[in-house]
């Protein structure tokens, strides 16, 4: 597959609209770090390491190749810097490897759910996306490719320490895993600072995406856990996933109140932010991670029946400021952007609406 | 307010961001903001609380920047480095990061001090190489949970989640089936 197929605007596979609670969660991420035993981390080898580092999994790569692991590479210095930044956008490269320039590359597979990072902070990172709450069968897709390549490369192991790591946050399982989850009620309601405090009492890191003042910007929310060592994959596993149930049953509670105390003004704000998306000239990214949350959340109530989730993850990824760019053609100014951007969710919102009308019966009848 | 990273454009972005149980909020540009990422431990990398700080404070030794290093009354015996990379137990204190597998090793003593204060264990009691794991007894929990949550949504006439539980269920029975995910 040549770079263009992983540029294009349509959300990627792991953003389908499928899997379990995929209204509230978005997405599973799992990323697992690993490192070549007798080469220095990349924080200090030489560039002679790191070309024979690449080399040795680009060829690991290529002996385990079959149907299921199928990869395209590309090396990042030789992209060009608005392609970098719309892989980034995409979550198909960190923004550290994005600046990397000795030896750093990746390998995607057309689906674009895994991602193989070589040379960013460690010499591998192994990264599997899934649409929705699927965080045993993703660890399951990553460590199943792990083991294959661990056939045919020295990892550094040690028992004591595990996979070792370049950072000591790491090191252990070397398994960060992350579910993206949109929490517009529990923000609204003002929740979602304990659940903030809960978590980082068990060990787990929040983070809004982006935000605005102290709202996070369309109340999308990274939850992952920050033990590496001392607990099993599995253990580690376990626990997020108890936490994103239970957020999600708070949240789905927190939901419910609203409507019931508040159902004509959310229906009012929706339909506003709709309108907005529709028929706006200017759209700061802000605005339109704002009404894209509440659009998403009225088609999640009910209220919203004209519009398909699929676009609203498609627009979440198309109004960042790369992708509008892309779509430009050219590198723009911030007010430009905002024009732009206003003009790209016009027509993803419009022409959506009719295609989805003209096969919405296939598309539901699964 | 201006960003707090490059000072120069007006800061849009809110991140927020939780540090040992403290939260933080940093407001960016968008610019900055961008090379924000939810893996990217580098851009928190100054106000993060430095390991070499976490691990001063913990055992009340000075804290060493760049800057005064050259000033710490002690240089680093030559076998406290490490044979591969070079780098010492304090080169490793600075940066926060080790330099080579082979740090593991050399510094084996010291590093289960910086662990305990970050991690919850200082073994590893996870995955190994050539070793099987238990990841299909993971997936036969999974299942029987998913069941529980199948039950209740049936129980409180959740019938589209219902549904939805049910194919997750055999999604997991196929991965069960397909059996030894895991195995090489
Ligand atoms: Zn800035
Ligand atoms: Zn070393």
């Amino acid at each position: 597959m040549n770079l263009e197929h992983f540029l294009k605007g349509e959300a990627p596979g792991w953003m389908d609209v499928k899997g379990l609670d995929a209204d509230i969660v978005l997405s599973t991420r799992i990323r697992l770090a690993r490192n070549l035993d007798g080469y220095r981390f990349p924080l200090s080898f030489t560039e002679n390491e790191a070309h024979q580092i690449d080399v040795m999994i680009k060829e690991a790569l290529q002996s385990i190749q079959n149907d299921e692991h199928r990869f395209s590479h590309f090396t990042v210095k030789e992209m060009p810097a608005l392609q970098r930044q719309v892989l980034v956008e995409k979550h198909l490269i960190s923004p550290l490897l994005a600046k990397k320039e000795k030896s750093a590359s990746v390998h995607l597979s057309n689906d674009e759910t895994i991602s193989i990072m070589v040379n960013e902070e460690d010499h591998l990172r192994i990264q599997c996306l899934a649409p929705g709450l699927q965080l045993a069968e993703t660890y399951a897709d990553a460590s199943k490719l792990d083991s294959k390549l661990e056939e045919h490369l020295p990892y550094a192991f040690n028992e004591s320490f595990g996979y070792l790591t370049s950072c000591p946050t790491n090191v252990g399982t070397g398994l960060r895993a992350s579910v993206m989850m949109h929490l517009p009620a529990l923000t609204m309601s003002k929740q979602i600072k304990v659940v903030t405090q809960m978590l980082a009492r068990l060990g787990m890191v929040v983070r809004g995406i982006y935000g605005e003042g102290s709202e996070n910007l369309g109340n999308i929310y990274q939850i992952s856990n920050q033990i590496t060592l001392g607990k099993s994959e599995e253990e580690i596993l376990k626990d997020l996933q108890e936490v994103a149930l239970q957020i999600i049953k708070n949240e789905r509670g927190a939901r419910e109140a609203l409507l019931k105390n508040s159902r004509i003004i959310l229906e009012d704000r929706f339909n506003r932010s709709l309108g907005n998306l529709k028929y706006a000239r200017i759209m700061t990214s802000e605005e339109a991670a704002a009404c894209l949350s509440n659009v998403r959340l009225g088609v999640d109530m009910g209220i919203i029946k004209e519009v398909h989730l699929n676009v609203l993850n498609e627009c979440m990824i198309l109004i960042q400021q790369g992708f509008v760019q892309q779509y430009a053609g050219t590198t723009l100014q911030a007010g430009e952007r905002d024009m732009y951007r206003a003009k790209l969710l016009r027509e993803k919102l419009n022409l959506n609406n009719q295609m989805i009308k003209e096969k919405g019966e296939e598309r539901y009848d699964v | 307010m201006n960003c707090e990273h490059c000072k120069e454009r007006l800061a849009t972005v809110t991140v927020t961001q939780v540090v040992n149980g403290q939260k933080s909020e940093k407001h960016y540009c968008e610019v900055c903001a961008q090379s924000f990422h939810p893996f990217n431990l580098d851009f928190h990398k100054e106000e993060q609380i430095p390991i070499h700080q976490l691990v001063s404070n913990l055992f009340g030794l000075p804290v060493w920047n760049s800057g005064a290093q050259e000033k710490a009354p002690s240089t680093p015996k030559k076998s406290d480095q490490c044979p591969t990379c070079g780098f010492t137990f304090r080169k490793f204190l600075n940066e926060g990061k080790l330099g080579c597998p082979q740090c593991y090793e050399t510094f084996g003593k010291q590093l289960p001090l910086v662990l305990s204060k970050i991690q919850a264990g200082t073994t590893h009691s996870g995955k190994a190489p050539g070793k099987p794991n238990h990841h299909n007894e993971w997936i036969k929990k999974q299942i029987d949970s998913t069941r529980e949550q199948l039950q209740l949504a049936i129980h409180e006439e959740r019938f589209e989640d219902a549904a939805e539980l049910r194919d997750e269920i055999r999604e997991l029975e196929r991965k069960l089936e397909r059996g030894g995910v895991d195995a090489p």
